[in-house]
């Protein structure tokens, strides 16, 4: 796709640069610290997603590689450039905002052809550049709608082309989403990755949601408490989560708390489990309190008096009883009590339909897993990052 | 409303006495007869043929006409300017300002008025038509200023963020995203400035001299020596041109935007 001929670099770049490099960020607002020492790389081309509850501080991240705020500490390079006094309109960037803030008072086409008359586009390629982006977001013959006219979705699309329009290196995306219901929001997550992979342009994502970021991104930082805690690839922040939080946050069912012994083995009460320390950095020490995260799905149920399910190396037994059982369509989440663990709830998810409504409340039964899916993790950690 | 026959009558009975006044005075002005009565003594147009007739009266519209466009050239900027800055920044004039809001509220017109007369007359500017405009506009600012201010907070101040990410510099945004959003309170602030001078009797009174009286002034004076149906038409004429105020206001930019005024 040709960039506009007045598509002036705005920062000058070395070639084989990251798109975006922070170290030491921080940012402070009276004595709280909503952002520490965040530094991380992003290379050219790829999707990530920043994620984190509210008051995590990935808006705070967002804000400074915008330029909308300047960091209290560290610096933002853009593609190989230090960008710490360029302001915002001189950053090679595209965003799209929270509550998208279209133009009320132009069309959809005027919105679109915003960025090209500010950035000076040549004004005769304009219209078909606006015209090309508007088919892009499949709204074609809608340009002439001022935005209350739109629906939602169409708005959304409508912000999307404005950032996209004048090709940015970087595309920001604050939340665009969070307002949306399930449907549309699965709709334009797709939009968001098909899009992206059109044009190949360097894109953050900030979210909350996990599932969004699991589904869109190639990498995934997941932060809390104003520090970056984990990054990578999504399957591996999935499967070996480096923190007691990120494992909370991308869903674990239930957290065991005990203490641990080499092995790495959590023990509580009389009885051992064994399991696996994910991050050495993080890997509970012998004796001391350690939490592990079990993922729902992972917790195999069996009749009290039955066998076992395969040959795959399982955990003892341990003996439980049905509380509750949630009927969810393709799935059935249970929970389950056992009283050799001090009396701990924990969950299970059975997506078997074959097994769906085996067990009612009530039932004993036997619960097993492989100690690969028990995660521990020093449990000073869970008080000091905790949201 | 069926329900309620009672509460359905007071209402209808209030909005009637606070259409009284109006609704006399333009029955009054459509008499066929020589004095100020109502209901009328038969229907006619006459008294306004004299209105248009009459020069004192046609050139005293003209002066208020002028006092009125002064007073709105300087609201404008001033007050749309003041409101955002009061709405968006924390400085050190704000609270002052905040004070100068309360103003029309709490200093009776006449006490304003005499201080203007003084200055004015220390200046030299008494006796003119267009130092008026000035006075109006000092009096009636906080109306400009709250106009404005219901505009600027109700708008997403992600918008001029999201004209930072498109390129557009601190000017730029200022002029193409900023003042079109806010439109709607300047163009109400305007309307109200430009008929709250247009009416403006008392401060104008101490301000002019005979030969450069104000419409309400002239009205006024017209009153002192005979009163004829004539003057009920001219008043007339100003409810109407209130009503029409009210109602472009209104097509333009919805009325509503006194109401999310605070």
């Amino acid at each position: 796709m040709a960039v506009g001929v007045a598509a002036r670099p705005t920062v000058p770049r070395a070639d084989t640069a990251p798109a975006v490099e922070a170290t030491g960020l921080g940012r402070r607002y009276g004595e709280v610290w909503a952002l520490e020492e965040a530094s991380f790389r992003l290379e050219r081309g790829q999707f990530l997603t920043v994620l984190g509850p509210s008051g995590s501080g990935k808006s705070t991240l967002l804000k400074l590689i915008a330029g909308f705020e300047r960091p209290d500490r560290g610096h933002v390079r853009l593609f190989g450039a230090e960008v710490d006094a360029v302001p915002p309109h001189r950053r090679p960037i595209g965003m799209v905002f929270q509550r998208l803030a279209l133009f009320p008072h132009m069309t959809a086409a005027g919105n679109v052809a915003f960025p090209l008359e500010m950035r000076r586009f040549d004004p005769r390629e304009i219209p078909a550049r606006v015209e090309r982006f508007l088919k892009l977001v499949r709204l074609e013959g809608l340009g002439g709608r001022r935005p209350h006219e739109l629906s939602g979705g169409q708005q959304q699309r409508v912000a999307i082309a404005r950032a996209l329009v004048f090709e940015p290196e970087l595309l920001l995306l604050d939340e665009p989403l969070a307002s949306l219901d399930v449907r549309l929001k699965e709709e334009m997550q797709l939009e968001f990755r098909r899009i992206q992979r059109e044009l190949g342009v360097t894109t953050i994502n900030v979210t909350h949601d996990q599932r969004e970021a699991l589904v869109l991104s190639d990498r995934v930082i997941v932060m809390a408490g104003g520090r970056i805690l984990q990054e990578g690839d999504p399957e591996t922040v999935w499967r070996d989560p480096a923190h007691p939080f990120v494992a909370r946050f991308l869903g674990v069912g239930t957290m065991l708390r005990g203490r641990a012994e080499a092995g790495p083995v959590l023990r509580i009460g009389e009885r051992l489990l064994p399991g696996r320390a994910p991050n050495p950095a993080t890997a509970p020490r012998p004796g001391q309190p350690a939490v592990a995260a079990l993922r729902a799905e992972r917790v195999r149920i069996a009749p009290a008096d039955g066998a076992d399910g395969d040959g795959t190396r399982l955990a003892e037994r341990l003996a439980g009883r049905v509380e509750d059982a949630v009927f969810e369509g393709e799935r059935v989440l249970y929970e389950l009590s056992v009283p050799e663990l001090a009396g701990l709830r924990l969950r299970a998810i059975d997506r078997d339909p074959g097994g769906h409504a085996r067990y009612r409340p009530g039932a004993p039964v036997s619960v097993q897993w492989s100690p690969d899916d028990l995660l521990l993790f020093d449990a000073s950690l869970e008080t000091g990052s905790d949201p | 409303m069926r329900q309620l026959p009672l509460a359905g009558g007071v209402a209808l009975a209030l909005l009637l006495l606070l259409a009284a006044p109006s609704l006399v005075v333009a029955g009054a002005s459509l008499t066929a007869g020589g004095i100020v009565q109502f209901p009328p003594e038969g229907l006619s147009l006459r008294w306004y043929g004299r209105v248009l007739e009459a020069r004192e009266v046609r050139d005293a519209f003209l002066r208020s006409l002028e006092v009125a466009t002064v007073c709105t050239a300087l609201a404008v900027p001033s007050g749309t300017l003041a409101a955002i800055a009061l709405a968006r920044w924390r400085f050190r004039a704000a609270l002052a300002i905040q004070l100068y809001l309360l103003l029309p509220f709490t200093v009776p017109l006449i006490g304003s008025g005499i201080g203007l007369m003084l200055l004015f007359g220390e200046l030299g500017l008494l006796g003119r038509v267009w130092p008026v405009g000035i006075a109006c506009c000092v009096i009636n600012l906080p109306f400009m200023i709250w106009a404005v201010a219901a505009s600027v907070n109700a708008l997403d101040p992600e918008l001029e963020r999201a004209a930072a990410s498109c390129g557009a510099g601190p000017v730029q945004t200022f002029l193409l995203v900023t003042l079109p959003a806010v439109a709607p309170g300047i163009l109400a602030g305007a309307l109200v400035m430009f008929v709250l001078a247009l009416n403006e009797f008392l401060v104008s009174l101490l301000l002019v001299d005979a030969r450069t009286v104000t419409l309400p002034v002239q009205i006024y004076t017209q009153i002192r020596a005979v009163i004829t149906p004539d003057l009920a038409a001219v008043s007339t004429v100003y409810v109407l041109v209130a009503a029409a105020a009210v109602l472009l206001l209104d097509r333009l930019v919805g009325l509503e935007i006194f109401l999310r005024s605070r």
